[in-house]
């Protein structure tokens, strides 16, 4: 199948933007982590935000592929294919934005030679590794029509995908020393993951759609979406879980629970439980709304950015307040401090900025895998004439 | 085992900066960043007073690496750059850091300073004590007890310069040494014991 004109000069433009990041990148190895916005108190930012929304987003597709099969969901089949691609391209965007993130990329080996397993990220390594590789053999069992190996390994990709955002949610969950220390940590990235996936994933479909590589039946959509409206309520639910066990006490942690409602994460906090939330939830709670691809579509966009603003939030507020607080602070490390700044050297409270080339680098990150999924959808998917996807809706 | 540690008291301390000085110096610690701090409890200014006038009190709190007996920092390193030698002492093997910054968002006391850029000193060479070793950019750094100094009999740096003797430098397992003695007194403690750390540094007020 040929590239059609329009899907042409989208990917040049996803190339240019790459190509910028990649710039932007070599930037950034050349000067160091200092060209971003991160500092000694603030010491995760951009990159890790979205290293946290695209292993959550890589959730969607292969989850519903698995329980294709496992849960033995007929519909769900027709779309396998492009699901596992898409969850195999975010992943491997979540890799990437952990390799931009290191300060010594060049030592990584050191990961493999010395490995300490009782760091959450040793574990996060390990898993994302075996995620990877469930995908990649999901895709190529698929393309092999090999069905039998294909159902097996659905039994396997299921628990897996639960367990890489558990994994990714310990990283943080399990730092006593930060606001982020709590057990619904994993469920609310389950959740998330759940959510936001299976959004991007009701996107992606409709795009291939409109590209003729997928015939999407109305049906599936609808069904999708009401699938996507409980995931949205069970990640409210969580949040709202914890908020009320920041709340109650009102001690240690009301100080981070203020920073999140009339604080430096405000807008995100609030972005998220209105938009990413309820009004997508809402939308979706009409029966109506869920025959209509625009309301779908409309709702399913809310939820990835609501997702994406929860990553900030979560994040950057366990970073504000200092557990030993005191004048002038802590020393921030930042090319300002360097340059002989004096009131940039020291800070008592933590702030982030991103820098343009730390969201350029991002943009080329995700641009590529945006390049990558469409790429990759031609090329596995093309060859299936619109005759050939009706054919799979029929049960075998 | 030996556990060596600080103890500090901060009824002797004045806030000199002395000791943080010192650390800067020795350990030629790039522009930017220091490894120890003098701050003054609960406020925003360095020597700041808590309180509204008249009723103020100033608390001098100099902080560095507390060397946990259980730190935060190692367990979640995943290269175990980050490891705790024979003496007890946290350190870095700045050669495995991968600059994750993992280790940063794991201490509860900010004792570590990363090298977001090519490290510079203003006075345009590396100073400091000779067996130092220069660390590079994109690697984790903090406080080492001056193991280097320690290794051939001295004492820290911020120990031999703090003009008010306010900081005891020992062994917390050798039952007789002063920091043991200081660490055992009544009026001892460690800052944040929740977190489970388990400090070695103490501090008497
Ligand atoms: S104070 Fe922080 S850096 Fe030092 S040993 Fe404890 S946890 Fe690690
Ligand atoms: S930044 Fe270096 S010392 Fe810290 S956890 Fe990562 S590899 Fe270990």
């Amino acid at each position: 199948m040929q590239l059609t004109g329009k899907t042409k000069g989208v990917c040049i433009v996803l190339a240019l933007l790459t190509i910028v990041g990649i710039g932007c990148w070599v930037f950034q190895l050349m000067g160091g982590l200092g060209i971003t916005g991160m500092s000694n108190v603030n010491s995760w930012g951009l990159y890790i935000c979205m290293f946290m929304l695209f292993v959550g987003l890589s959730a969607g597709g292969l989850i519903v592929a698995s329980s294709a099969h496992v849960f033995g969901i007929e519909s769900f089949k027709t779309i396998a294919k492009p699901a596992v691609i898409l969850s195999t391209v975010c992943i491997c965007v979540a890799a990437a934005f952990i390799l931009v993130d290191l300060g010594g990329v060049q030592r990584i080996w050191r990961l493999f030679t010395g490995p300490n397993f009782t760091s959450p990220l040793m574990w996060d390594v390990c898993i994302i590794l075996i995620y990877l590789i469930i995908n990649i053999l999901d895709l190529v069992w698929m393309g092999k029509g090999a069905d039998d190996k294909v159902r097996k390994l659905s039994y396997v990709a299921l628990p897996v995908a639960i367990l890489v955002h558990s994994v990714t949610a310990w990283i943080f969950g399990l730092q006593i020393a930060r606001a982020w220390y709590t057990a619904i940590m994993a469920p609310i990235f389950v959740a998330s993951a759940l959510d936001s996936g299976l959004a991007l994933l009701l996107l992606a479909l409709m795009l291939l759609d409109k590209m003729g590589l997928v015939k999407l039946e109305d049906g599936l959509v609808a069904s999708l979406a009401k699938l996507l409206a409980t995931f949205i309520a069970v990640d409210a639910f969580f949040i709202l879980c914890e908020v009320l066990t920041m709340a109650y006490p009102g001690a240690g942690e009301a100080a981070a629970l203020s920073q999140m409602f009339s604080g430096a994460t405000a807008p995100f906090f609030w972005f998220e439980v209105v938009g990413g939330l309820l009004v997508p939830f809402v939308i979706l709670a009409v029966a109506k709304n869920r025959e209509k691809r625009g309301m779908v579509a409309l709702a399913s966009v809310l939820v990835v950015l609501g997702v994406a603003a929860k990553r900030a939030w979560l994040l950057l507020t366990s970073f504000i307040m200092p557990n030993v607080a005191g004048g002038p602070g802590i020393t921030t490390g930042t090319l300002s401090a360097q340059t002989g700044n004096a009131t940039s050297m020291w800070a008592t409270v933590g702030t982030y900025a991103p820098t343009i080339p730390e969201v350029f680098i991002a943009i080329g990150v995700i641009s590529l895998g945006a390049l990558a999924f469409v790429l990759l959808c031609v090329k596995l998917m093309g060859g299936d004439s619109r005759a050939a996807v009706d054919e799979a809706v029929q049960p075998a | 085992m030996t556990k060596m540690a600080l103890v500090i008291n901060q009824e002797r301390c004045i806030g000199c900066q002395a000791c943080a000085l010192s650390c800067k110096m020795s350990n030629n610690v790039p522009d930017g960043m220091m490894w120890n701090r003098v701050i003054s409890v609960d406020t925003n200014h360095i020597d700041g007073a808590r309180g509204t006038y008249p009723n103020v009190t100033r608390e001098y709190l100099p902080i560095a690496c507390q060397h946990c007996e259980d730190p935060a920092c190692m367990k979640v390193c995943p290269t175990g750059a980050t490891y705790k030698d024979a003496s007890g002492r946290v350190l870095i093997d700045y050669d495995k850091c991968i600059g994750c910054r993992m280790c940063m968002a794991a201490c509860p006391y900010n004792a570590r300073v990363f090298n977001w850029n090519e490290p510079v000193r203003q006075v345009g060479f590396n100073y400091g004590d000779k067996d130092v070793p220069v660390r590079p950019r994109g690697v984790m750094e903090k406080c080492t007890l001056c193991h280097e100094r320690c290794d051939r009999g001295e004492e820290p740096m911020c120990v031999v310069n703090c003009p008010m003797r306010a900081r005891v430098y020992g062994d917390l397992d050798d039952p007789n040494s002063e920091a043991s003695k200081a660490a055992r007194a009544a009026d001892a403690y460690v800052l944040l014991p929740e977190m489970g750390t388990k400090p070695q540094v103490h501090y008497v007020k």
